[in-house]
């Protein structure tokens, strides 16, 4: 098989439960007061190792949205959603963002061994279960 | 310019011409029998009521009479010296006005003085009248010098070139010359541009002097086909075809069977025989590269060491590491004595063959998933720094230049004159960058799909004018290189294409590996264009990766 395309990130890593890849790093929390049909939900304002799916209008607890499902681009678990649309004017801010589903995430944790011990960090926070 | 001016005509068709072509023309018509033009075919018509020239080609574009100027030009410089007079003489239209083909005489006797006055004789303007009286006179001053007539150029040099008033440095080092000519024998060397030139020099500074109506360019025929050629290169959208395969017979065209586009041979696993198995890596390899001269190869293992292979007897050489991190990437210097890699730390390394460290680079040098390249001259280092940009580290220098895009790069490759890179993105867009001097940004290609896997790209064809990419809907994707015009699509492998290499000697061969576990060689679609591909065999420098 090819080789797939992985981005590595740096700082407190949210990554795919099963395959571990990395899906966004917690700076990029935007709120944490979402909600999916299965479990809790962040925005992030940014994710990677996504792929995307059909674009679709769904109706939500805020509204009509479109929006696209993500998935995990090493295994191809659902992960969440992306909004590239939405109807009402107060959630526009969401345009764009993703949403990540808590049950399927690992993490956080911090990026491991080796590229951080090479800049000697120091003082990184632990990893804080917010489960 | 101005009027028409008769000096004294040797005979009546040395008429001066100075408003050129439409005195010239005048000229003609009183020769021609008007019973000759009423003949005619429609299509060549002659429009020609007062004060209009005769023009011919479908558009009227072409003035009859420059067309029969510029063949007796190109007849004369093919040495055809008997056609061109011929030409001249049953056209009516001479090549040059009896002036300027005295002037010319002249020039090539080295009658300078009477090549002076003889531009007097042809209308110029006053401007351009001086800067060829220096020319002239400039050219008798030297040879009157190299003749050991040191008093008479210097003479020259007062009277007369002087008082023309221009070019006064050029003056200045004119007499300069005098003044050291006499020591010239003793090892005092003139700059060329204080030497007399050819006299057939002096002719064609002087033909870029006067304008092109008076002294008609020499070869100027030729550049016109010339230029029709490039024309039709420029724009013919298959073009991979040698410029010896242009005719002058036909418009050229390549057609897209010029373009890879059949499968010539499909290789399975298991088809291409195994020779030897390279046992030393603990982990998948992630990239591999041939040394310069194909006799051995560098590995990458993923998330482990760099190994160097002799290809001939499959033995491990060498192992190139750094205590505590694995190595990203690895590359060869071009000339194959040093090799490269990149590290987990981000940093870069560079070992001779031996596994001496020569140098290193510490600091947000590469990713985890990058390519790596050298540039040809040795001097630049090129790697994907940050998810979003391309490192290119001078060597000696230590200048660093970035490659900077909005999105992550996920490979690039580097043309073979080491001057373009080639920077594949993550959201389907492939983009050419010129990183010789300013980094610039060129053309962008898009078309081919791609969401999950590393899929490469490549240069290719003649003159490298194609590229190609894999994809991940199991096709391979063709565009123009200069225009990033999409020209083919190939359709034919089941499963991701994550890998094209175009034959650096056969520009019509490509080849491509994919998911579906095979790899396909592709080549002309003509069956009479197939030679060219059966009898390439010779050795090439590849860079595979996998
Ligand atoms: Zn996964």
């Amino acid at each position: 098989m090819g080789r797939l395309f992985l981005i590595e990130l740096e700082g407190r890593i949210y990554s795919c439960r099963l395959c571990q890849s990395h899906l966004g790093i917690a700076d990029d929390i935007i709120s944490k007061a979402f909600h999916s049909r299965n479990s809790r939900a962040y925005l992030f304002d940014r994710v990677v190792n996504v792929t995307v799916g059909e674009q679709e209008d769904r109706m939500m607890m805020t509204g009509l949205h479109t929006v696209v499902d993500i998935f995990c681009v090493g295994c191809g678990l659902p992960v969440g959603w992306k909004y590239e649309f939405a109807y009402e004017e107060d959630q526009k801010y969401k345009e764009g963002k993703f949403i990540l589903e808590r049950n399927q995430l690992a993490g956080p944790n911090v990026n491991a061994f080796p590229f951080v011990e090479a800049f000697g960090l120091v003082g990184i926070p632990e990893p804080v279960d917010d489960a | 310019m101005g009027g028409v001016e008769d000096g004294q005509p040797p005979s009546k068709r040395l008429r001066l011409s100075c408003a050129g072509s439409s005195s010239v023309s005048s000229g003609v018509r009183t020769e021609e029998p008007v019973a000759a033009s009423s003949l005619r075919d429609s299509m060549a018509r002659p429009r020609q009521c007062q004060g209009e020239e005769e023009v011919i080609g479908s558009r009227g574009m072409i003035k009859k009479l420059e067309f029969v100027r510029l063949i007796a030009g190109a007849l004369y410089a093919l040495g055809y010296e008997r056609s061109g007079a011929c030409l001249e003489e049953e056209s009516g239209i001479p090549l040059h006005s009896g002036a300027i083909k005295l002037l010319m005489q002249h020039v090539l006797d080295g009658s300078w003085d009477e090549s002076a006055s003889m531009l007097q004789n042809i209308c110029l303007d006053e401007t351009i009248m001086k800067s060829a009286k220096f020319l002239i006179l400039e050219q008798k001053f030297f040879e009157l010098l190299d003749n050991g007539q040191t008093m008479d150029a210097l003479t020259t040099l007062r009277t007369e070139i002087s008082p023309l008033n221009i070019k006064t440095s050029r003056v200045h080092e004119l007499s300069s010359c005098i003044l050291h000519h006499p020591h010239s024998q003793n090892g005092y060397a003139r700059k060329d541009s204080l030497k007399p030139k050819l006299r057939s020099e002096v002719l064609d500074e002087l033909q870029k002097l006067l304008p092109p109506t008076i002294m008609v360019p020499a070869r100027r025929l030729e550049y016109l086909v010339e230029q029709a050629l490039n024309l039709q290169r420029g724009t013919c959208l298959f073009h991979n075809s040698s410029d010896l395969d242009m005719s002058l017979y036909a418009d050229h065209h390549c057609g897209r069977d010029n373009i890879p586009s059949r499968t010539l041979q499909v290789a399975v696993n298991g088809e291409v025989v195994l020779k030897h198995r390279l046992c030393g890596h603990q982990k998948s390899v992630c990239q591999v590269a041939w040394s310069p001269d194909d006799q051995q190869l560098l590995t990458c293992g993923t998330e482990e060491t760099v190994r160097r292979w002799d290809v001939l007897s499959g033995e491990c050489l060498q192992v190139y590491e750094k205590a505590g991190f694995f190595a990203v990437s690895c590359a060869w210097s071009p000339d194959g004595e040093s090799v490269f890699a990149g590290f987990s730390d981000k940093s870069l390394c560079m070992w001779d063959l031996n596994g001496k460290e020569l140098e290193s680079w510490k600091g947000q040098k590469t990713v985890k998933i990058s390519d790596l390249a050298v540039t040809l001259d040795g001097k630049q280092i090129i790697s994907i720094c940050r998810e979003t940009a391309i490192l290119l580290l001078d060597k000696e220098t230590k200048v660093e230049k970035l490659i900077e895009e909005d999105q992550a790069i996920t490979s690039f490759s580097l043309s073979n004159d080491g001057k373009f890179l080639l920077v594949n993105l993550i959201n389907e867009e492939i983009h050419l960058w010129a990183i010789d001097g300013d980094i610039k940004l060129l053309t962008k290609y898009k078309g081919h799909k791609r969401s999950r896997f590393l899929v490469r790209s490549c240069f290719g064809g003649l003159e490298q004018s194609f590229i190609a990419s894999g994809s991940e809907d199991s096709q391979v994707y063709i565009w123009r290189r200069s225009s990033g015009q999409l020209v083919d699509i190939l359709p034919g492998h089941s499963g991701v294409v994550n890998c094209v290499s175009w034959n650096p000697v056969d520009p019509h061969m490509l080849a491509t590996a994919s998911d579906d576990r095979t790899i396909r060689i592709w080549g002309l679609n003509g069956a009479n264009m197939r030679h060219k591909v059966v009898q390439n065999n010779g050795t090439h420098q590849s860079n595979g990766k996998l």
